[in-house]
């Protein structure tokens, strides 16, 4: 599995440039396991460090900030598909034994949640917010607290379900998928995404006429349900401007190389 | 203007916004939305927030819903005059990052469960309906079990995101006090004597006192 990821990552580490926003990263196996320590560098010693497995949806809404961004960080495997991310050394980072979490040499930090670490990638390279994807003025910045706190409530539970339904437990975890569970999810997510074409009707993004954070975070599991579980909620032709939006979204480059990655599944 | 705050007094999240207000001291005018006539889905309302929910305020025109959004925008503009709930992004922005690492662990390791769970075992009957035991009990041992992981954290430092309260810690008041008050989870249960000490702590709180009752318009 390890030679496959590495195989992966050798297109981006030979021909990208470091200035593109396909910047080359490096993976590498955590070196708690037993495993010959196999690991290709090419960024700067002081990148951060990043563990978890590229394919997970939640490594990938931490990693769209950094790409966003081009912060270089290092992808250190801890394969949550096999459950290492409950083995002590891990929980000792992460107490409720989940990926992704980071650590920044730099500053020694660790962290977890991928939206507190998105948001940190954000704040402490974008000092100056020119990139919007956090901003600084009062109410601009209580309208994107709005929206990020819309996704966690109205529509992070239902996509979540539905993943987990529709995608985990059949292809990964061999169980039944609850039909009931379905049908109140996916009605929980049509309410929401028909408020969601109103709002965005009348601005561009959730938060206002500019992208934040706050619409990224909708892509790690909106295109899980789009791509592999190949629901339309947010490409139907009946929501135009969740269409319109979705499309934007999806199509940022940063997004694109990051979810082409379907290590270590592919 | 005294700032607009739609809500109904019993609300766990108009409760949370309340909470917030009280420790800034904001004077605010409560203008009850009455949810169990449905006031909250008409289409007036819904044109101002158009998720049909409870608590928006409206703060001399300036409208904004969801009450930990609310929360932030209060103590980032009271920051000057109130207490520190809020790192400062720009100065402190390690701190800043724990206190967003609580704010995500509260919303999706406490809320996610608590709030499920109110829906069941609490609102649900207040409603006339049957609670779904079986989903009630699964969510309880998921949030018993994420407590265990609170009292961990808890033990080496004495709030959720540092050493410094935060809003983080009070976003967990409103939901908290329904379970445990309900007598669904004992937050003060000795054999997690971190959490316990934690929940007396924000729990005493003068802002979480003035409001706990229900939320009336401030002086």
């Amino acid at each position: 599995m390890a030679s496959q990821i590495y195989k992966k990552f050798q297109h981006l580490l030979q021909s990208s440039p470091p200035s593109s926003s396909l910047q080359a990263h490096s993976v590498r196996r955590s070196h708690s396991l037993p495993s010959r320590d196999h690991y290709i560098r090419t960024t700067i010693t002081m990148a951060i460090q990043i563990y978890g497995i590229p394919v997970s949806v939640a490594v990938r809404r931490a990693l769209v900030a950094f790409k966003e961004l081009n912060v270089p960080y290092e992808l250190i495997i801890v394969d949550a598909i096999k459950g290492e991310n409950k083995s002590p050394e891990h929980v000792q980072f992460h107490p409720f034994g989940k990926i992704p979490y980071m650590r920044d040499p730099e500053t020694g930090l660790a962290l977890y949640e991928s939206r507190a670490m998105a948001r940190y990638i954000v704040n402490k390279y974008d000092e100056d917010g020119k990139s919007g994807l956090i901003p600084h003025e009062a109410v601009a910045a209580a309208k994107f607290e709005q929206a990020a706190a819309v996704e966690i409530t109205r529509y992070e539970p239902h996509v979540n379900r539905l993943a987990e339904e529709l995608f985990y437990k059949p292809r990964l975890l061999q169980l039944e998928t609850d039909d009931a569970v379905v049908t109140k999810s996916l009605a929980g997510l049509n309410q929401t995404l028909d408020v969601y074409d109103d709002i965005l009707s009348k601005q561009k993004y959730l938060a206002g006429d500019f992208v934040t954070l706050a619409d990224l975070f909708h892509l790690p599991v909106g295109t899980l349900l789009t791509e592999s579980v190949k629901l339309d909620v947010l490409t139907t032709d009946t929501r135009p401007n969740v269409q319109r939006w979705w499309k934007d979204i999806s199509s940022r480059p940063s997004w694109v190389v990051i979810s082409g990655d379907r290590a270590p599944l592919a | 203007m005294v700032l607009k705050f739609y809500g109904h007094p019993f609300s766990t999240c108009s409760l949370r916004v309340a909470t917030i207000l009280k420790e800034y001291n904001v004077p605010f005018e409560l203008i009850v939305v009455d949810v169990s006539k449905g006031a909250h889905k008409a289409p007036d309302y819904l044109k101002i927030q158009p998720f049909g929910q409870v608590p928006y305020i409206d703060d001399d025109g300036f409208i904004l819903y969801e009450s930990r959004a609310i929360g932030r925008y209060i103590a980032a503009k009271h920051r000057a005059s109130g207490p520190a709930l809020l790192p400062d992004v720009n100065t402190e922005t390690q701190k800043y990052a724990k206190f967003e690492q609580a704010a995500s662990v509260e919303a999706w390791n406490f809320d996610f469960y608590a709030s499920k769970a109110a829906a069941e075992l609490i609102f649900k009957p207040m409603r006339g309906l049957t609670p779904d035991e079986a989903r009630a009990k699964e969510l309880l041992e998921s949030l018993e079990n994420n407590l265990d992981v609170y009292d961990k954290i808890l033990a080496s430092q004495k709030y959720v995101a540092g050493d410094d309260i935060t809003l983080a810690d009070l976003f967990h008041i409103s939901y908290g006090n329904l379970l445990h008050s309900a007598k669904h989870i004992n937050l003060e249960d000795t054999k997690r004597p971190n959490v316990a000490r934690w929940w007396k702590d924000i729990t005493s709180r003068p802002s979480w006192q003035a409001v706990k009752g229900g939320v009336s318009s401030s002086a």
